[in-house]
């Protein structure tokens, strides 16, 4: 069993994008041979009202049978904006069981009192926090995009940006997805890190030899992300699927394909 | 003439076509989808002979044995190979040396290694003759950097040399706003003379008889642009590496360039360099081109026989 959990449904704006419906992302879950996908509204993370596209995204998942079963939606809130304890109320009582946050694009920075309170919140409630390291490539983005820009004085966020949250809600479950510019941590937070209850997703970028990365962390903290329909479906399960028995048995793979996202997901139970 | 021959074996070659033609495909545009986890990655991917046309390396042991991994892993048979050759000052003695180390280490593994080969233009005599010397020891095309822009006068002679023979012009080139004159007021620091596809565009059209690779569709830069840019240019080609794994960037090079211009290349990042094809809508036939027959036909151009 495969389960997916990254990735959107919704647009960017900056450019065309393919199977971005939950009915494209279908497809390439058919295709593919994958059970289950985590799901957020895209759109969102350019709404400075990201309430809209959490609708738009309950709205699809009732347009079609069997969408609200192989489907499992988070809701994408801003926490620097009004109403969004109100609309993650709404979103839990909609059956959502995590939520995306985007920093970089809303505004505000993951030691935010309304962030750390947001983190809060979901640790409470069961739901996971999702962390995105980045959302593009910052070498070719749109000069409409914000301006995390590698290489400049302005460079695009790594997993250190968020760790003044994980440190304020260190027991919070987190999703850590796309990760981009390294897995480097102070050297401070790594036992942070290490023991804390946080699970990478494989589509990102800084996964460079997956077998080199699980001597230094244990398959229990890896699961399929695609980062779907953003970056190409099939490299996040190439991660895991080239990986030889000598590299991981088949207990840790399994784990990875599904078992590691299930046992985040049941935590709400 | 001297013998260029680059020792890819005819039965690998052979047993990839024969076992891709006894597997069905994996639910492609228009097909019926396949039924949820019934779909085999691994098998899929090792359907398909590979050369990889963008290797880069350090060349120690571990470096080697990690592209060996690789290469093994994904069904990769040959790597095209050079070192990073990013300084800006290349003397002749730098590039020489550069050179010879590649050299000597696609001597211990001739039959997964071929070398490619660096210069600097603003040494223009140094580099002629560095041609020479390198197409004798056995490399097969450039691997050039930043010294100089590709449509830069001093790379002229180097590029009459290399079209007369038929060899591939391979050039790192990016396309990314404030690099290389592209919106330089989002300037992003890096060094003046790096290569953008108009640059390329201005080479081709003056050199039509030149074949160009352009590397490397997935290095994180704008690939549209990329795509768009090279277009009306024939003999410009491109390789699919880097570490940008964007959704349809191959699909839309297929569209904009054609199945024949397109070489299959990881510059390092196999997951990705990988993933992007199999996630791609390219038919079988596209992707044998991709994966092999493209730059088979380029190389044998410059007599470079793969058999």
């Amino acid at each position: 069993m495969w389960i997916d959990i990254n990735a959107y449904t919704g647009s960017w704006p900056y450019k065309q994008l393919r199977n971005s419906t939950l009915s494209g992302l279908a497809g390439r879950m058919d295709r593919f041979g994958i059970d289950k996908a985590v799901v957020a509204g895209l759109s969102g993370i350019h709404y400075k009202n990201t309430q809209p596209a959490n609708e738009e995204l309950y709205q699809e998942l009732k347009s079609q049978s069997g969408y609200q079963e192989r489907f499992i939606p988070f809701a994408v809130i801003n926490p620097a904006y009004p109403g969004w304890k109100q609309d993650l109320k709404k979103c839990i009582a909609n059956g959502f069981r995590g939520v995306r946050i985007y920093p970089q694009y809303h505004d505000y920075l993951p030691d935010d009192p309304a962030c750390i309170e947001l983190a809060r919140i979901c640790r409470e409630e069961g739901l996971i926090t999702a962390l995105t390291i980045r959302m593009v490539d910052s070498r070719q983005r749109s000069w409409l995009d914000i301006p995390h820009v590698a290489g400049t004085a302005v460079g695009e966020w790594t997993l250190r940006n968020f760790m003044p949250l994980i440190r304020a809600v260190p027991d919070a479950p987190y999703f850590i997805l796309n990760i981009a510019n390294g897995l480097a941590v102070d050297q401070a937070d790594l036992p942070l890190l290490k023991k804390a209850n946080v699970l990478f997703d494989t589509s990102g970028r800084s996964l460079g030899f997956m077998p080199d990365l699980l001597k230094q962390y244990p398959a229990e903290k890896f699961a399929f992300g695609s980062h779907s329909p953003i970056l190409d479906y099939v490299t996040g399960m190439l991660r895991i699927a080239s990986l030889r028995p000598d590299e991981a048995g088949e207990r840790d793979k399994e784990l990875m394909r599904s078992g590691n996202a299930l046992r985040f997901l049941k935590q709400r139970g | 003439m001297t013998d260029h021959s680059t020792r890819l074996t005819r039965r690998k070659f052979t047993a990839g076509l024969i076992s891709s033609s006894l597997l069905i495909s994996s639910g492609l545009a228009g097909r019926e989808p396949e039924q949820k986890g019934s779909f085999d990655l691994m098998k899929e991917v090792l359907r398909f002979k590979k050369v990889d046309a963008y290797t880069t390396s350090v060349f120690t042991k571990e470096s080697i044995a990690q592209h060996l991994d690789y290469a093994d892993r994904y069904g990769i048979s040959r790597m095209f190979a050079a070192n990073p050759m990013t300084q800006i000052e290349l003397t002749p003695a730098e590039f020489r040396e550069l050179n010879n180390k590649v050299i000597a280490a696609v001597r211990q593994h001739p039959d997964r290694f071929t070398g490619q080969f660096t210069l600097n233009p603003r040494f223009r005599k140094e580099s002629l003759d560095e041609i020479d010397r390198c197409l004798d020891a056995g490399m097969t095309g450039t691997r050039l950097y930043q010294q100089v822009k590709i449509n830069d006068p001093l790379y002229e002679p180097v590029i009459e040399k290399l079209a007369s023979r038929n060899i591939l012009i391979f050039m790192h080139g990016e396309c990314q706003m404030g690099v290389g004159g592209y919106k330089m007021k989002y300037d992003a620091g890096k060094v003046k003379t790096i290569s953008t596809p108009d640059d390329f565009a201005d080479a081709a059209r003056k050199y039509p008889e030149a074949m160009f690779q352009f590397a490397h569709l997935g290095g994180g830069s704008d690939w549209e642009c990329m795509c768009k840019t090279f277009e009306p240019y024939p003999n410009i080609y491109v390789d699919t590496g880097g570490s940008n794994n964007e959704e349809y960037m191959v699909d839309f090079a297929l569209k904009h360039l054609g199945e024949d211009r397109l070489f299959f290349g990881s510059d390092n990042s196999f997951y990705q360099s990988i993933g992007k094809i199999f996630a791609s809508e390219l038919t079988d036939g596209q992707k044998e081109k991709l994966f092999f027959k493209n730059y088979q036909r380029v190389l044998k151009k410059g007599g470079f026989h793969v058999d």
